[in-house]
């Protein structure tokens, strides 16, 4: 889609995972992702520990080059046609650990001015807006402007860190598992924030998490990865209530539900998801996945139209035989 | 709204607060030992400024008369060395070199050091292995020898003893500022920085050395004394200082022939050199348990 604000192309990439020339093994953590964000919008990402999440969110914000693939910025290619200073200045990112993401030696108003320094804003007017950003995020600079991250609390870290990246005056931000860490109560807090934020500066997020109930809550669309792979990518009403692709479904039904009626009895997951130095030939899911027929094994599936804006990548979708 | 406004504007232009050096003075005053450590370096070197006001003697005038007195002469309350001088100003004047000796090469070579390995650790990748292996062949030599061989080659003299003792430090310092960098560089908070769009030289100065510099600096205080052990070596065996220069190395090898006729007054140089060197390393113990932020 030509009017996505971010997309990635293609992108690939495989970490060494020991070894030499013939021997030599890779780990495909991220392998021919694609995927389109529109303006506005937030974009969950879901998926076990280890598919490639936050490899994703890196090679999305650039802060790790990807062996192939593109990611594009406004239709431009982010590193060649948008510079990648001015790219990361509209494309920001929030981690998921707190107190690691913020320097030690650092007061949180200077963590928060620092980036609009290095956009060339001078320092009383950088710790100005740092000032103003930390109220904005519920925080009183005259008392956390001067603390430093140990000095306080994994929520109040947490929006710091959302004030850092709003500092930039960003159009993107991408939350890697941004309130996974913290407990449930400054969770909904912090996601509220969230939200807020979105309405007021018309941000478009890329919520990655693993906390499907979450993801459901602040996601316009939802996309499910398996071993480096997109396998379903849809409107979230549509994915949460009509799965088209067996790995969400059983993914979905492993969700802690809080209506104990809509708790499937039907087993979700068994066993961890294979080595992703060696993933499985064919469907990269087949050898767990319940639904198994004729072509899984040999043949990958494509991704293909579901439903509006709703891909997945199946043979159950496809394969006529699959039918009965 | 009026408050929050003035709130910043007066942060703005507030100066930052001292928290993470304030705490590392508190606990390292918590520290009796590392204190008294602390204590006996500062005299030392107060001691090594102000020797003329100090020293009851002239530290060069000798009378072949007064060769070797031993400790607790009238006047001389160390005894005089083998050519009549006063022991105990001799000890006091020779503080400023050995102390010079010591401290110098380790502050050149914790700068050039640090700077190569926190380039190197930064850069990462095929840069790093390859400056590392580098330092790795120097490495390789025991301190000693690499010492006695650079200064053997450029002949004896203080300026080729410094030099060489500061070749001798760079390579340590420059892989505990790698490894020590290598760590920081992978943590998220320079990731976040990088994500800024700042240049990797604004990282470093500004994310970077104030977490890695404390920790290299530790380190390097650590090397004083062997430094000051190496430098003794050196004019020991005729290289670094000459006579009649008073230096703590130089006079336990000029006092050697003495150890069996005043054996304890041939000691004292050496007594100095562990004094020195036990100080200046129980002193960079209190920084670095001073200065673990997690305590
Ligand atoms: N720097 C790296 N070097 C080697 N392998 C890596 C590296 N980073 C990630 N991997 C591997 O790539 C795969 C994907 O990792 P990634 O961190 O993207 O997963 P994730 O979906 O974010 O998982 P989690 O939910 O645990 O955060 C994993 O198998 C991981 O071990
Ligand atoms: S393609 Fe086959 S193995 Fe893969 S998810 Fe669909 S049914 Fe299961
Ligand atoms: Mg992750």
């Amino acid at each position: 889609m030509s009017d996505a604000i971010l997309s990635a192309h293609n992108l690939v990439k495989h970490f060494n995972a020991g070894g030499w020339g013939a021997a030599r093994k890779v780990v495909r953590a991220v392998d021919d992702v694609s995927f389109d964000v529109a303006p506005g919008e937030t974009l969950g990402v879901v998926g076990e520990s280890g598919c490639g999440k936050s490899t994703t969110a890196r090679l999305l914000t650039h802060l790790l080059p990807s062996d192939r693939g593109e990611v594009r910025f406004r239709g431009r290619v982010a590193g060649t046609e948008v510079p990648l200073k001015e790219f990361r200045r509209h494309v920001q990112m929030v981690f998921q650990d707190s107190y690691a993401s913020l320097n030690p030696r650092m007061t949180m108003l200077d963590a928060v001015a620092f980036g609009p320094t290095v956009h060339g804003v001078d320092q009383p007017e950088a710790r100005r807006r740092a000032g103003a950003l930390l109220e904005r995020v519920g925080l009183d600079p005259a008392r956390f402007g001067p603390r430093y991250p140990h000095e306080i609390s994994g929520g109040q870290r947490q929006r710091v860190n959302i004030a850092r990246a709003l500092a930039f005056d960003p159009d993107v931000i991408v939350l890697d598992e941004a309130v996974s860490a913290l407990d449930k109560s400054v969770e909904a807090q912090v996601l509220n924030l969230l939200t807020e934020l979105r309405r007021e500066r018309g941000l478009t997020y890329i919520f990655i998490s693993h906390d499907l109930n979450v993801v459901r809550h602040i996601s316009d669309r939802v996309m499910v990865m398996y071993l480096g792979e997109v396998v379903e990518i849809g409107p979230t009403a549509d994915l949460y209530t009509a799965p088209r692709h067996p790995y969400t479904e059983a993914l979905l039904a492993a969700m802690p539900s809080l209506d104990p009626d809509r708790r499937t009895m039907e087993a979700p997951l068994q066993g961890d998801p294979p080595n992703p130095i060696d993933p499985p030939p064919g469907c990269r899911f087949h050898t767990r996945c319940a639904r198994a027929f004729g072509p899984c094994p040999g043949t990958a599936p494509v991704p293909a139209l579901v439903g509006r804006r709703h891909l997945a990548s199946c043979h159950l979708n496809t394969v006529k035989e699959a039918a009965e | 709204m009026a408050v929050a406004q003035t709130d910043i504007e007066t942060l703005a232009t507030a100066d930052k607060p001292r928290g993470y050096w304030s705490g590392v003075g508190r606990r390292f005053l918590k520290d009796k030992v590392a204190v008294a450590a602390g204590c006996v370096a500062g005299g030392l070197i107060l001691m090594a400024i102000f020797a003329p006001w100090v020293a009851p003697q002239d530290p060069f005038d000798g009378t072949m008369i007064r060769r070797l007195s031993p400790i607790g002469t009238e006047g001389y309350p160390l005894g005089a060395d083998e050519l009549g001088r006063d022991m105990l100003s001799r000890l006091i004047y020779g503080a400023r070199l050995s102390l010079f000796m010591g401290v110098t090469p380790v502050l050149i070579a914790f700068v050039i050091g640090s700077a190569i390995g926190i380039a190197a650790g930064y850069a990462g990748g095929w840069v790093n292995s390859i400056t590392m292996r580098v330092l790795d062949v120097f490495y390789a030599f025991p301190s000693v020898l690499l010492a006695i061989a650079i200064s053997g080659a450029l002949g004896a003299g203080i300026l080729n003893g410094l030099l060489s003792l500061t070749v001798v430090f760079i390579p340590p310092i420059a892989r505990v500022a790698e490894s020590v960098t290598t760590a920081v560089r992978k943590l998220e908070y320079i990731e976040a920085a990088r994500a800024s769009g700042a240049s990797a030289f604004t990282i470093v100065r500004a994310h970077v050395l104030g977490n890695v510099l404390g920790p290299i600096f530790v380190y390097a205080t650590s090397l004083i004394s062997v430094s000051m052990i190496l430098a003794a070596g050196l004019s020991f065996l005729g290289l670094g200082v000459s006579p009649p220069n008073p230096e703590w190395g130089l006079m336990l090898n000029t006092l050697r022939n003495a150890i069996y006729v005043q054996p304890w007054l041939a000691a004292l140089p050496g007594v100095m050199i562990f004094l020195t060197s036990i100080s200046f390393n129980m002193l960079s113990d209190g920084l670095r348990s001073a200065m673990d932020i997690k305590q």
